[in-house]
């Protein structure tokens, strides 16, 4: 019963923060420019706004076009539910990290697949190099997640950020720490791998396969993104401090919030200061970019299989 | 440690963007933005966040590089809540430049078609507003009117960004 | 009961015979219904056959029992039983299919003898599962070869004639090398049954042993299409009919994979570490090739082809690991991975059927096998494309399908011995674990790359021309729900097949200490969209949708401006092309003489096969030069040729004295 009580409030959580979290970061961003910028709390307008439009439809889609925006903010969703976000002991046990990384991947491609369906050019451009990116990332995905499996003696996801692992306890996951932050600006399509910001198609991925969606559903995948990036960097964040465990108190609960809202601020401003100090690599040069973070996570496998 | 006196000047510094007081809106612009325009901005969350698509309609850029103009540290149209966006499907602001050209005429219609409902045509620049120094030309239809409704007009050859957000913030009634 | 369960295991070979002699009787459409109603039969028979072994495995089923003295007796045990299930169901699946499928091309095809073929197909197939002694193994495995040669030429075109030679003289090949391995392990005696040359194998010194292995290796392996043998593969399936492909892919590599299994698990004593790393090097070596083919061609069935070498390569490449582990006293890892293995060879089977069924129909519908002029049927046949879907993701391996969960336990079983042995055994799990990911990745873009480019968008090319028959789309429709079901009772067909301990409870799958309930992942997944459905009809009651053309800059658009496949696996051509080497050429020609300027230009993107490239083809030279110079003996002078015949004496009286 109290799993299930936390795990509601987990998921509300996340998905109640989701949205300030892409505000927040590009409020940074806009600070470290010069600029005043935006208020973090105008992605919640963007998204309401977007939810009051119609739909214009490309006269090229199938049913595919229709089902992908379900397929991808549920999978989102499937997320916020099963990782043990804001309590250490929450999250669904008999989902394990390879799970998790197929359900990752299956995101990507109902993405792709929506990017291809409006059978233009510049969605097919970016469904490519979406499904490329997906493609490549893979190992890399995997050998983190059986890295960190590995300390801590099993890949389920509530063993996992459990039992007090940080990367400061065990400093042989810190190269796998890089690999999971290399990771996680390759799937949440930010710099050095993509621009969030562009307007221009020809140097577009993520933004490119979305071109084609308007009104409610433009907002799902919008939706979708955000809580993707906001659980990555609550994983991230779950590395660095320790979550309290689940217990049905103020102080507790008050506990858990508290340690989400500060992952997500300096984990923004973190990616905000990384994005600021980098461009963005040329889509041909990628390889070196997911060998690097290949090469990464291996050496950290390899490294606390030494240790 | 350079980085940090950078972060301090960014974060705790004097801002570079103008201060929002500054562009009070004229009385002028406020008549101009009809009873429609109001309609669909209170529907809008009273236009809080609105995306912006830029349609070329044979200008002679000069509002381009002023639109260019509204994004840098100084002007930060950002902080309106206005971004520019790379499709007509994510926008719910259209900025027409230029006499709309015979050649283009088919492009701005179809970004007015492509563009989702309820949407604020914007036209930017005398060409738009009126047709200019190329009204009755055989090669231009004219202006922006002519060929999808406009709600809202800013003159000026090209208007200048402060006339521009002054404009916006007039019709869009955005306090600070 | 067990007489009973005989007679129907004996019933089911007799209804398969029973369709090919009926098919024989004329071209009238009635014979080829009849031939595929009994083929149905045979495979209900063999399947029920098949669930009375699964539900009681320690009686195995033996027929012909009474004629012991003039034939081999057959028998069926679980393992074979696995298999003589697969061949059962995709059997019945393809006998549907084919009803309307060869009816629309009977002026193709010679209807009679196509049937005719795949009944001796079957039965070859068959044969080679229930038989446990060389003879009848041999005798199956080229009934088998012989009829599924004829099966591919059978649209007598000038192409399907060369890749039908090209798979003769390779599966011929691997026949040889495996009745020269069977007669060498029993010493020249061919009616000798299994279990006797298992007992003289354990005697067998090693290096008979390590050459019978190779030459297993190469016989199975040959059939099953792992690199370097694996040319004729991609050449024969896109050859054959699409129900034939479905056949060859789907069961008849499954039946090389069970042979290769039947002789490493009861005949052969453990292989060492060094057999084990060749096997599962060059599964994985062949995992890699494949799938890299598998992203950039651009044929629809071929595509298909080199996923199905990525598969095989997985497959030999858990079993390499299998025995590996087994070697190196890694009980718990021997175990997981022989049962991801078979559980992956099953899920292969169910998806790969699928898959080439509904090649067949798509290439029907728009009369070309290349993808790069297909796109838009998921509008016009929405049902097939929804099959197709779930065939495609199952085939990227992606929950909550099969052959994810047979990827799953192989992945967990590599995770959890990854510490608890010597450095060298941890190196090779790592890389094991790394390079599969990589093809995990890769396979994801292969196969999403051949559903969107083919379903989705517009039409690049013509628009459909014929529209499925229902029982097309029946068999189609029940291979995508089989891998939706394999993937959810998981843990009940583990349970069956004889891999108990990797199930925690009837629903939950187990490998040591990591538990995943597959159905739950399925009911979460299913949730969580719901919960998404239900959200978005409370929070925005906007409905009204307006259909517009696509976007492109405020230009109206056409099917010409759409993403290709060619365009669409650049990258990986791109970032792979020191391993893909494919060759582009651009050809400038001018096309008036007075001006420079005025070119046409003709681009080529050849895609090459580097195996071909560096290997057959410069050792095809090589024997052609060789025979060249040997050419010379043939003088015609008939001195000459007295003399060759001396020397030749003398040698061999030399050598054997």
């Amino acid at each position: 019963m109290i799993t299930i009580l936390m795990l509601i409030i987990q998921v509300i959580l996340v998905l109640l923060i989701a949205p300030f979290v892409t505000g927040l970061i590009r409020w940074f961003k806009a600070r470290l420019q010069g600029r005043q910028g935006a208020s973090p709390l105008l992605m919640y307008f963007a998204l309401l706004t977007t939810l009051k439009k119609e739909h214009v439809i490309s006269a090229s889609r199938s049913w595919m076009f229709r089902f992908v925006p379900f397929m991808v903010l549920g999978v989102a969703v499937f997320l916020a539910l099963s990782l043990p976000l804001v309590f250490s002991d929450g999250g669904i046990a008999h989902v394990d990290l390879f799970v998790l990384a197929g359900v990752l991947a299956l995101s990507s491609v109902f993405l792709v697949f929506g990017g291809l369906d409006a059978a233009t050019a510049f969605g097919g451009m970016g469904a490519s190099r979406e499904m490329t990116l997906a493609a490549l990332i893979e190992p890399a995905v995997l050998t983190t997640f059986a890295a960190f499996a590995t300390v801590a003696g099993s890949a389920s996801v509530q063993s996992l950020f459990g039992q007090g692992m940080t990367a400061l306890t065990h400093p042989a996951l810190l190269l796998s720490f890089s690999a999971l932050i290399l990771i996680t600006l390759a799937e949440n399509a930010r710099y050095p791998v993509d621009n969030p910001a562009t307007h221009l198609e020809l140097t577009m991925v993520h933004e490119a396969m979305v071109l084609e969606y308007s009104g409610p559903y433009l907002a799902m995948l919008e939706y979708a993104s955000s809580i993707k990036l906001t659980v990555f960097l609550l994983v991230l964040g779950n590395l660095v401090w320790i979550k309290p465990e689940m217990y049905l108190d103020a102080p507790t609960i008050g506990l858990g919030v508290l340690g989400v809202l500060v992952s997500v601020c300096v984990g923004s401003f973190v990616l905000a200061l990384l994005e600021s100090s980098m461009a963005k690599m040329r889509f041909f040069r990628m390889q070196e970019y997911m060998s690097i973070a290949f090469f990464l996570a291996l050496s950290g496998l390899i490294l606390i299989l030494v240790v | 440690m350079y980085i940090l006196k950078l972060l301090r000047t960014l974060f705790l510094g004097p801002r570079v963007t103008e201060k929002m007081s500054s562009f009070s809106a004229s009385d002028e612009t406020l008549e101009s933005a009809g009873k429609e325009l109001k309609e669909i901005i209170d529907s809008l969350y009273a236009g809080r966040s609105l995306r912006i698509r830029a349609v070329d309609g044979g200008s002679t850029n000069a509002e381009e590089i002023e639109l260019t103009a509204l994004g840098n540290a100084y002007y930060d149209i950002e902080r309106f809540g206005l971004s520019f966006v790379a499709s007509p499907r994510h926008a719910d602001m259209l900025f027409v430049t230029g006499p709309v050209t015979r050649n283009l005429e088919t492009a701005v219609r179809t970004t007015y078609e492509a563009a989702p409902q309820p949407c604020i045509v914007v036209a930017v620049g005398d060409g738009a507003c009126t047709g200019g120094i190329w009204k009755d030309s055989y090669a231009v239809v004219g202006a922006v009117e002519n060929v999808i409704p406009v709600h809202l007009k800013i003159p000026g050859d090209p208007p200048s960004p402060t006339q521009m957000l002054e404009a916006l913030t007039g019709a869009l009634k955005k306090h600070s | 009961m067990l007489w009973l369960s005989e007679n129907i295991l004996f019933a089911s070979l007799l209804f398969t015979v029973l369709s090919g002699v009926i098919a024989l009787g004329g071209r009238a459409l009635v014979f080829h219904k009849l031939s595929q109603i009994l083929l149905v039969v045979s495979g209900i028979l063999g399947l029920s056959a098949s669930f009375k072994i699964f539900l009681a495995p320690e009686r195995g089923l033996q027929i012909l029992v009474e004629f012991a003295e003039f034939s081999p007796v057959f028998q069926l045990d679980l393992f074979g039983a696995i298999f003589f299930s697969l061949i059962s169901f995709v059997s019945i699946l393809c006998a549907i299919y084919a009803r309307p499928y060869v009816r629309s091309y009977q002026e193709t095809y010679h209807v009679p003898s196509l049937n005719a073929l795949v009944a001796a197909f079957v039965l070859g197939m068959q044969i080679v599962i229930l038989s446990h002694s060389t003879l009848a193994f041999m005798t199956g495995w080229e009934v088998m070869s012989i009829a599924s040669f004829f099966l591919v030429l059978s649209d007598r075109s000038q192409s399907a004639i060369r890749a039908a030679l090209l798979y003769l003289v390779m599966t011929h090949l691997g026949a040889a090398a495996l009745l020269a391995a069977f007669l060498l392990l029993s010493q020249g005696s061919l009616f000798i049954d299994f279990s006797t040359l298992a007992s003289m194998a354990w005697i067998a010194p090693s290096w008979l042993l390590w050459t019978c292995f190779g030459l297993f290796f190469f016989g199975f392996g040959s059939k099953a299409g792992i690199a370097p043998f694996h040319v004729w593969l991609p050449e024969a399936h896109p050859a054959a009919p699409s129900h034939i492909s479905a056949f060859m892919s789907g069961v008849m590599l499954k039946v090389a994979i069970y042979g290769f299994l039947r002789v490493l698990l009861f005949i052969l004593p453990p292989i060492g570490t060094g057999a084990s790393l060749v096997v599962l090097g060059v599964g994985l070596l062949t995992a890699l090739y494949g799938v890299l083919y598998a992203v950039v061609d651009r044929d629809f069935k071929r595509t298909l082809a080199f996923s199905s070498i990525e598969n095989i390569g997985l497959i030999f490449a858990m079993i390499g690991m299998a025995f590996f582990a087994a070697d190196r006293g890694l009980d718990g890892l021997y175990q997981t991975a022989i049962v991801a293995a078979v559980f992956f060879t099953i899920a292969h089977a169910l998806f790969k059927t699928g898959l080439f069924l509904v090649s067949g129909v798509v290439v029907r519908a728009v009369h070309t096998r290349n993808i790069e002029m297909m796109g838009g049927l998921a509008k016009r046949l929405p049902g097939l494309s929804i099959s197709f879907c779930v065939l495609a993701l199952a085939a990227a391996s992606l929950p909550p399908f099969g052959p994810f969960f047979g990827e799953w336990i192989f992945f967990q079983g590599l995770l959890q011995s990854f510490s608890t042995t010597s450095p060298l055994v941890s190196a090779v799990l790592i890389f094991t674990f790394a390079l599969l990911a990589l093809v995990g990745g890769l396979a994801i873009f292969a196969m999403v790359k051949l559903f969107a480019l083919s379903m989705l968008a517009e039409p690049r090319g013509k628009e459909v021309h014929e529209l499925p028959a229902s029982g097309e789309l029946l068999s189609i429709g029940v291979c995508a729900v089989a891998v939706l079901v394999l993937g959810i009772y998981a843990p009940t067909v583990l349970t069956l097949i004889g891999g108990v301990s990797l199930t925690a409870s009837p629903v939950e799958l187990a490998v040591g200490s990591a538990t995943i309930q597959p159905s739950l992942i399925l009911w979460l997944l299913i949730g969580c969209v719901f919960l998404v459905w239900v959200g978005r009809r409370l929070v925005s009651r906007v409905e009204h949708e307006r259909e517009y053309h696509g976007w492109d800059c405020g230009q109206p658009i056409n099917a010409s401006m759409e993403y290709t496949a060619t365009a669409f696996s650049a990258p990986i051509r791109f970032f792979f092309r020191l391993i893909l080497r494919t060759k582009k050429q651009i050809e400038t020609r001018p096309v008036a003489a007075t001006n420079p300027w005025i070119v046409s230009h003709t681009s080529t993107l050849n895609l090459r096969s580097i195996w071909m490239d560096y290997g057959y083809i410069p050792a095809g030279r090589f024997l052609l030069g060789t025979a060249q110079h040997v050419k010379r003996i043939q003088s015609g002078n008939v001195r000459f040729y007295l003399l060759l015949i001396f020397v030749t004496l003398i040698l061999t009286l030399w050598i054997a004295l």
